[in-house]
């Protein structure tokens, strides 16, 4: 008797999760089909659909809520208005450009805008992160409770999103079959540039596809505002997070080619959602954390790792892509003596500049900016030897930071352990947890790579900080002391910034050294051509865990430091995996391949919104994420990096005058020859079976 | 027993043989051709050898060891070089990197603590030996060049040089005459048989350029439909009626 009530009760509780659970899954496959149809139509991997998402979301907010706008009217604006208008102007302006460039250059780029648009949006608008949003749908009285078969609740928002998103599914499923546009779209999927030779506009198609991904993105961001907690009381970017993280799972159930499998792995993951938090037992730890926060990327990163679909796809199934050419050699093995003695020259005079300045006249103010972009240089050369030497993003270093701040505080705290000590032995950690992590995610490559790096990011956000034995506990707060160690004291601020810069030498040096040795080697072989290294025997999952902890561990050091710098772990304000993304935008749009690239991001980082942007200009420090996030559109065209790309021109221009006072010193015969049948090897077409 | 040897190699694609039992066998030091119409499985049965490729029944060995399951790494770390039809350089890095690169990871001084030591950087007599390496290939004096600026034929002994500076016991060359003129290739082909009478190391040369592999090698084996037609001493296999009727046909009606 009891059992069987038992039983009755199981199965009352199942169904109830299952009807909770599809509105969430519905705005999941939203997000999921944007992802698919973008990817699909320009090969872009839009991270920037949480950006849209938000804009949507906020503008109806701003109208509605603070405007006092009606529904509807707010709507139209926000959805069927706004956010046409921005895929429209993203395809225009921005994607369209980058068409030949290769899916990481765009992910880039999308990363970029994930960063700016939000906060272009918050300076343009004057938008009041503060006041709270109150979860206001789109529905009136949305949260009106109707019993289905009289017994399993749900509120009018939830049947909305449900209804809402099967009828834009079907809608999008009899474009496809029934008109020329979803013809067209169907082939510009299988090949653009095969496409525009049959005399289909490929771009046309394109605009199409992106204004009604951005339309499903902005109903998404309103639709999913009432049923999700990560959005809350205060409406911002980061509250969208998640959501796209189970969106892009779900879209990666499709191998992001699939709308059917997007649709429906949406309503999956978010019937596995709720399912899991009715089911699974709350007492264990680990099982708690899988029902809330933890789940989204936990089911990311096991999908991108195990789906053998995703094992199988190759970025970039079009024949005709990846025909770009490679990138240049560094500007600097190019240069002639008289250059390369004018460069130190200058280089030195603008560092004694600098020394002048900080150790004579700057006050602590300036002394501690100057130290953070030590830091903050020490940091992005993590960058640059993941992406600059190894070419492949990652979007984690953020968390290696933060490793390296904590282990640098629990070692001081907990068992009294010099802090640099403490800083070495996080960086010890962040190093074997990059070899680890490397481990299941080196052979993905490119955007996957990328993705799961977030998501080990954000799980670490979301679940592993509020541990205290990572975090620290509120009890003992996260203070870090400066060091002392070889008889110095370096808890004054011009100490600890020498210490800082010494640090900043070193890791410069140490980074050289492994690029031009046969670490350097073997990366820059297989950057190369994969194939061709391990022909002549390099071990590419070697060299990968290699780079990969090598710079674990750098950015750790550089976290460690920053603790000390500022007598505490900052986390929220430092090593949010959102300021992530804007660092890896910032080192990527000034230059990824050379020492020099990172020292000059720390700069930027730091100094430019101080300097330029507040002091001189008077604008909001904002500013820098709207002006570098959308100078990461520049990657595609110069993956060297702005300064690189300008230093070659540069180079060029006095080397050719130069060359008139010298006529012996002709430029190395560049170009000439460079017509070769083959030309530079193109991975593309070499996988059958990718995309039928 | 022979240097590089393939035993009853079969391999299939999705219901289609593209190798059924085939058997090939190359001796220290000799030049091997491989030759067959397009289709007939030498790029598979290429890609088996390099373990690219991992054959449904039969084995590879090498110098008496069973490599049939070891990755491509491997395989080159025993020895076995190779070079691609459709090139494949490693953009962004000079003519001499290249040889550097392979010197490195053959003579396995690659450790990341000697990196660190600033022990890893190129020495003086590395860069000797890859610029002696690239003058008795005709490259000399092109080191510095980045690998963009050179023409096919260059590029294809980039990468001979490439596979030369791993010290290899066998080099396996798939299609060099791939996208070069009559001129480019015989001059490609003069090259290289010097060179491996210099060096003395074991050569098969996967084409279908006949008249290379008949000016070359010393003896062929003639695939076609993923079966070994014939094999034997190269003037005799050239003579082969049933290879003339399979693949040379017009070839050898039209030069004689």
């Amino acid at each position: 008797m009891t059992a069987s009530v038992l039983a009755a009760g199981v199965l009352e509780d199942t169904i109830r999760a299952f009807f909770q659970g599809l509105p969430i899954g519905a705005g999941f496959a939203l997000v999921a089909m944007s992802f698919v149809l973008t990817y699909k139509t320009s090969g872009v991997f839009n991270l920037a659909f949480g950006a849209q998402a938000f804009i949507s979301a906020a503008t109806y907010f701003e109208l509605h809520v603070r405007r006092d706008w009606p529904i509807w009217a707010a709507v139209l604006v926000a959805v069927v208005l706004v956010a046409p208008v921005l895929g429209l102007l993203l395809e225009r302006l921005i994607f369209r450009h980058v068409h030949a460039s290769s899916a990481v250059a765009k992910l880039v780029i999308s990363l970029g805008l994930l960063v700016a648009l939000p906060e272009l949006f918050k300076l343009i608008v004057d938008y009041n992160r503060e006041q709270p949003f109150g979860a206001v749908g789109i529905i009136p009285d949305g949260t009106t409770i109707y019993r289905l078969f009289g017994r399993y609740p749900v509120t009018r928002d939830e049947i909305a999103a449900f209804v809402i998103v099967v009828a834009a599914a079907v809608a999008l499923a009899a474009l496809f079959r029934n008109t020329r546009l979803g013809l067209r779209i169907r082939a510009v999927v299988q090949s653009p540039r095969m496409t525009e030779l049959n005399g289909v506009n490929a771009d046309w198609v394109s605009s199409g596809s992106w204004m009604l991904s951005s339309f499903f993105a902005g109903l998404a961001g309103v639709l999913l505002v009432p049923t999700t907690s990560s959005l809350g009381t205060v409406l911002e970017p980061t509250g969208y997070f998640p959501i796209v993280i189970s969106a892009l799972a779900a879209a990666a159930l499709g191998r992001l080619v699939s709308l059917p499998a997007a649709l429906f792995g949406g309503l999956l993951l978010g019937v596995v959602t709720t399912q899991m938090r009715t089911h699974v037992p709350r007492d264990n730890v680990i099982l708690a954390e899988l029902q809330g926060p933890a789940l989204p990327y936990v089911m990311l990163f096991a999908i991108i790792v195990f789906w053998p679909a995703i094992r199988r796809q190759v970025a970039g199934a079009d024949p005709l892509l990846g025909v770009s050419p490679p990138p240049p050699a560094l500007a600097a093995t190019s240069r002639s003596r008289g250059m390369t003695i004018y460069t130190r020259i200058m280089a030195l005079a603008f560092f004694t500049a600098v020394g002048i300045f900080t150790f004579g006249y700057a006050n602590n103010f300036w002394i501690s900016r100057i130290t953070h972009s030590v830091i903050f240089s020490i940091i992005f050369l993590s960058i640059v030897v993941f992406t600059g030497l190894g070419g492949q993003i990652a979007l984690c270093q953020v968390t290696f930071a933060a490793i390296g701040a904590f282990g640098a505080m629990q070692f001081a705290q907990r068992w009294d352990i010099s802090v640099m000590v403490g800083m070495l032995a996080g960086a010890a950690i962040a190093a074997a947890v990059g070899a680890v992590l490397s481990i299941p995610v080196m052979r993905l490559g490119g955007i996957w790579l990328a993705i799961a790096t977030l998501a080990f990011a954000l799980f670490f956000h979301d679940v592993l900080v509020k541990y205290s034995w990572v975090g620290g506990s509120l009890f003992h707060g996260r203070g870090v002391p400066r060091p002392e160690f070889l008889g110095v004291d370096f808890s004054s601020r011009e100490n600890f910034l020498i210490l800082c810069v010494a640090i900043l030498v070193l890791v410069g040096v140490l980074v050289i050294l492994i690029r031009e040795s046969s670490t350097g080697m073997a990366l820059r072989a297989l950057r190369g051509s994969e194939t061709a290294a391990e022909s002549i025997g390099v071990i590419s999952w070697r060299s990968r865990v290699i780079v990969f902890s090598v710079s674990a561990g750098i950015a750790a050091i550089g976290g460690g430091l920053l603790a000390m710098e500022e007598r505490l772990v900052g986390y929220e304000a430092n090593f949010d995996p959102q300021t992530g993304l804007f660092w890896l935008v910032i080192v990527v749009v000034l230059g990824t391949r050379t020492v020099e690239g990172g020292i000059q991001a720390g700069v930027a980082f730091v100094i430019f919104p101080e300097l330029v942007l507040h002091r001189w200009l008077g604008l909001d420090g904002a500013w820098r994420y709207v002006l570098f996030g959308f100078a990461a559109i520049s990657f595609a065209r110069h993956p060297e990096g702005l300064l690189e790309h300008g230093k070659r021109r540069s180079q060029a221009l006095m080397q050719s005058m130069f060359a008139r006072r010298q006529p012996a010193m002709a430029p190395a015969g560049a170009g000439a020859g460079a017509t070769a049948g083959d030309g530079p090897p193109a991975d593309a077409g070499a996988h059958p079976g990718d995309e039928p | 027993m022979s240097l590089l040897a393939a035993e009853g190699i079969t391999k299939r694609f999705a219901g289609i043989t593209a190798l059924d039992d085939v058997s090939i066998a190359l001796e220290e030091g000799e030049r091997v051709g491989l030759i067959g119409p397009n289709g007939a499985g030498k790029t598979t049965l290429f890609n088996c050898l390099l373990g690219l490729l991992r054959p449904e029944a039969g084995s590879v060995s090498f110098d008496g060891h069973d490599i049939t399951r070891l990755p491509v790494y491997r395989r080159a770390r025993l020895g076995i070089g190779r070079t691609f039809q459709r090139v494949e350089l490693f953009s962004g890095s000079s003519v001499r990197d290249h040889l550097l690169f392979a010197h490195r990871i053959r003579s396995g001084t690659g450790a990341l603590w000697k990196d660190v030591l600033g022990l890893g950087l190129p020495k003086p007599a590395e860069i000797e030996s890859c610029d002696a390496l690239l003058e008795s290939l005709g490259l000399g004096g092109m080191g510095d060049e980045p690998i963009e600026a050179l023409s096919l034929g260059q590029s294809r002994l980039v990468e001979v040089a490439r596979a030369l500076m791993t010290q290899p016991r066998v080099v396996l060359l798939d299609e060099p005459s791939s996208g070069l003129d009559r001129a480019e290739t015989n001059a490609l082909a003069e090259t290289l048989a010097r060179i491996q009478l210099e060096q003395g190391f074991g050569l098969l040369l996967v084409e279908h350029d006949v008249e290379l592999v008949a000016s070359f090698t010393e003896r062929t084996y003639v695939l076609n439909f993923g079966r070994l037609i014939t094999s034997g001493d190269t003037p005799e296999v050239m003579q082969d009626p049933e290879v003339r009727a399979a693949y040379l046909g017009d070839f050898v009606a039209g030069t004689q």
